[in-house]
């Protein structure tokens, strides 16, 4: 599909698969935005649209924006993949524990035993309430032996000494003999009510350890577990909160159906699915469940990496695996820089755009494919197709290689996306700065210069999506229609955000709120076509055309 | 330095009990955290009889990590390699804890020869032995106590029956070098099979043997 003076996507009814094909056809965004709301309400809607697209100049499509209205539900259902039914909550550990406190406060009145116990009970029944009440009715007595709250009788505990009451805690010895260590000193010694008593010092020692596993840590000798209260006094102020933070993660990790970890460095967030009975219907229904964090990390529940839409959970894994396998062979290919394709200077790409000028020959050139950059500016971009024809030729033997140059192709735009990405973030946090920058000098009020903000974001979403894109792209039936279909959403998003992210790239931060109309045409112009491509994307997916191979 | 006070301590508490009949000593002077323990085998166990060498290994962490042990005498026992001598007993893993000593392990380990946990296996061979013809699991781990325990050195044996030694029926595997195949070869063609015994009649098994064995 070359351009020549009009562009258009034109449906025929011959295709057996054109029904729902409504919402991804290159549509004008001004209807894009309705058709979102109406296909949700209706998604067996059958319709034919017939669509001219001009080649739009920026102007042109500047203007076509002014009046893009995308409802805000309508959005968030495609980009997050979020109806209502996923809830979820973004949790702390201390969220966690607090909760767990709660739970033990509930069950007090009913086991009439003090707190801690009854939170060394929970940890012994992993958080399982209905388990551990059926034991307790049945065999409450056996219980708290078990879990070492109370002296087990046939335990070989020093006889006699439980009637003189071995005091629980820290005692001063002013000659001890400790078993454990051998050596003979006054020191503080610590013991349970079994009366195993040791110093101090191997207690510490004997603690340390356990308190990263995060089980309930008893005497060294018998069952007889430690509560929190015996562990801060042995080890200091709330050492006990340690333990129960490692207690926290295992008993995540147990729970992994319905408690996640944010899988961003350093963040602490716990994502909690509140509903997993719905959880099945709704993967059916959406391809992967969103979820974002506290700190607004968005990612996949059920696979763990970042927003891969329009790829599945399938296709995600599959790419990454096959990426990895396969970056070994292709990594010094894809070293950063490149030749300026005219006066060989080797380049390095400092900003977002692939709208590359080389800074010692001036030539415009598209980072993407080493092109003029004329072609792409006013016209259809070409980069992000693969050109099957050209191999079309050639015989059998040329197969192999022929596969690992189309993957080397698909994996090359993956990577270039995926570096551009990182460095719109930066290019994210000098406007940010500039921003401020606007706020103190010009006096330009914070909401007004949210258009930056919203932008960076749209053009992040839409980078993101582009990037998962060519997973789909590289694993789908290249001769299907839809196929072809997508290709050529993915190259308006493609253009689309190479513009806005050359807006973005802003020289004199002065004249920008001249240019706010502009910022909020091409975000919002990002947005739908980032929408297009996801719900193209998802039919491929839902039709088979689309499908993991190794 | 408790490490060393303990070590010691434990190594005196060893000699003070001769009754357990169990035996702890240094490989080096040197090296105080590289011993060599013994116990005997327990009484009405295939293991009777036998004196089984332990090697121990005590890491800077003890008594609160375990020491690593292992045997240098062959066991033939679902919990032990038959390999490598490894022991898959909990108290030298996570149940550890700083009372215990020693000499205590290695009573364990006694009481591990006197109760295999075939449920929990190291050597899967071993153990299906166990589960599947005790009898014939018996016979040889009393071989295999005779040929490693009681010289209380290891001597390659050139007269021990290789089929024997992996209580595999020697009348079968004579009738397979009757047909003209290597004994090694059968041996290790039945072990990798997990067979001890076979019915010549049994065909379709047979056939699966040969097939193995032409291989």
């Amino acid at each position: 599909m070359n351009s020549d003076e009009e562009y258009s996507l034109v449906y025929d009814d011959d295709d057996d698969d054109n029904d729902s094909l409504d919402f991804y056809e290159a549509l004008p965004a001004t209807e894009f935005a309705i058709n979102i709301s109406k296909s949700r309400s209706h998604l067996s809607q059958s319709s034919e649209f017939d669509i001219e697209e001009d080649p739009l100049s920026n102007d042109d499509m500047a203007e076509s924006m002014l009046d893009v209205h995308v409802s805000a539900s309508a959005k968030r259902a495609l980009t997050e993949g979020s109806v209502p039914d996923l809830k979820y909550e973004c949790l702390t550990t201390e969220d966690i524990f607090h909760r767990m406190l709660k739970r033990v406060d509930h069950l007090q009145p009913i086991f009439s035993i003090p707190h801690e116990d009854i939170l060394l009970l929970m940890q012994l029944y992993d958080w399982n309430e209905e388990r551990l009440l059926e034991d307790w009715t049945e065999k409450m007595d056996i219980l708290l032996e078990e879990s070492g709250i109370h002296v087990s009788h046939n335990s070989n505990g020093i006889e006699g000494n439980d009637k003189n009451g071995n005091i629980r805690g820290v005692k001063f010895q002013e000659s001890f003999n400790c078993i454990i260590c051998c050596e003979e000193k006054s020191t503080e010694t610590f013991s349970l009510e079994c009366g195993h008593e040791y110093c101090i010092d191997c207690y510490r020692h004997y603690i340390k350890d356990k308190l990263n596993k995060g089980n309930v840590i008893t005497c060294m000798d018998c069952s007889l577990a430690l509560k929190n209260d015996d562990i801060d006094k042995i080890m200091g102020h709330q050492s006990s909160n340690k333990l129960m933070s490692s207690s926290i993660k295992s008993f995540i990790q147990k729970h992994n159906n319905n408690y996640k970890w944010c899988p961003y460095t350093d963040c602490k967030c716990i994502i909690h699915l509140k509903d997993t009975s719905s959880f099945a219907e709704y993967l059916r229904v959406h391809c992967s469940p969103f979820v974002s964090c506290k700190s607004s990390h968005r990612f996949c529940f059920s696979c763990g990496f970042e927003i891969h839409s329009p790829a599945d959970c399938d296709i995600t894994t599959t790419w990454i695996k096959k990426a990895k396998k396969e970056s070994e062979n292709l990594n010094w290919v894809l070293s950063h820089t490149k030749e300026c394709p005219k006066c060989s200077v080797n380049i390095e790409k400092n900003g977002g755009c692939n709208h590359m000028a080389c800074s010692s020959c001036k030539y415009e050139f598209c980072w993407i494919c080493s092109g003029d950059w004329k072609p792409h500016g006013s016209n259809f971009y070409q980069c992000t197709m693969y050109n099957n024809e050209d191999s079309k030729s050639k015989t059998s033997v040329e197969d192999t290689s022929k596969t690992l140059k189309r993957y080397t192709f698909y994996y090359r735009m993956f990577n270039e996306h995926e570096a551009s990405a990182k460095l719109d973030w930066q290019l994210g946090q000098t406007v940010e700065n500039k921003v401020k920058h606007l706020q103190e000098k010009i006096g330009v009020s914070w909401i007004e210069g949210q258009f930056l903000t919203e932008s960076l974001r749209a053009l992040n979403e839409g980078r993101t999506a582009l990037k998962w894109s060519f997973a789909i792209a590289f694993y789908s039936d290249p001769s299907h229609n839809l196929t072809k279909i997508f290709v050529d959403n993915q190259m308006l998003l493609s253009n689309s955000v190479e513009d806005l992210s050359e807006l973005l790239q802003i020289k004199n931060p002065e004249k920008i709120m001249n240019k706010k109309t502009d910022f909020y045409n091409k975000a919002g112009y990002v947005t739908n076509r980032t929408l297009a491509l996801i719900q193209c994307g998802r039919d491929l997916l839902r039709k088979g055309i689309c499908k993991p191979t190794n | 330095m408790s490490r060393a006070k303990r070590i010691m301590k434990e190594m005196q508490a060893v000699k003070d009990d001769p009754a357990a009949n169990i035996n702890l000593e240094f490989v080096s002077e040197s090296d105080i955290h590289h011993l060599k323990g013994s116990f005997l085998g327990p009484p009405e166990t295939p293991y009777q009889g036998g004196r089984f060498i332990v090697d121990i290994e005590v890491p800077m962490e003890y008594p609160f990590k375990p020491p690593k042990m292992k045997f240098d005498t062959k066991v033939y026992h679902p919990n032990i390699s038959s390999v490598t001598g490894a022991i898959c007993l909990d108290i030298l893993k996570n149940a550890w804890s700083p009372v215990i000593t020693l000499k205590s392990a290695l009573i364990s380990l006694q009481a591990l020869l006197q109760s295999p946990e075939p449920n929990d296996p190291q050597d899967a061979e071993v153990a299906q032995h166990y589960l599947r013809d005790r009898e014939s699991f018996n016979k040889t781990a009393t071989l295999w106590t005779t040929l490693y325990a009681e010289g209380g050195e290891e001597v390659a044996n050139p007269n021990v029956d290789e089929a024997a030694l992996y209580g595999i029926d020697p009348t079968v595997v004579q009738e397979f070098v009757a047909q003209g195949f290597e004994k090694t070869k059968i041996v290790e063609v039945f072990r990798r099979m997990g067979l001890k015994n076979l019915d010549m009649n049994d065909n379709e098994t047979v056939n699966k043997v040969v097939e193995e064995l032409l291989r």
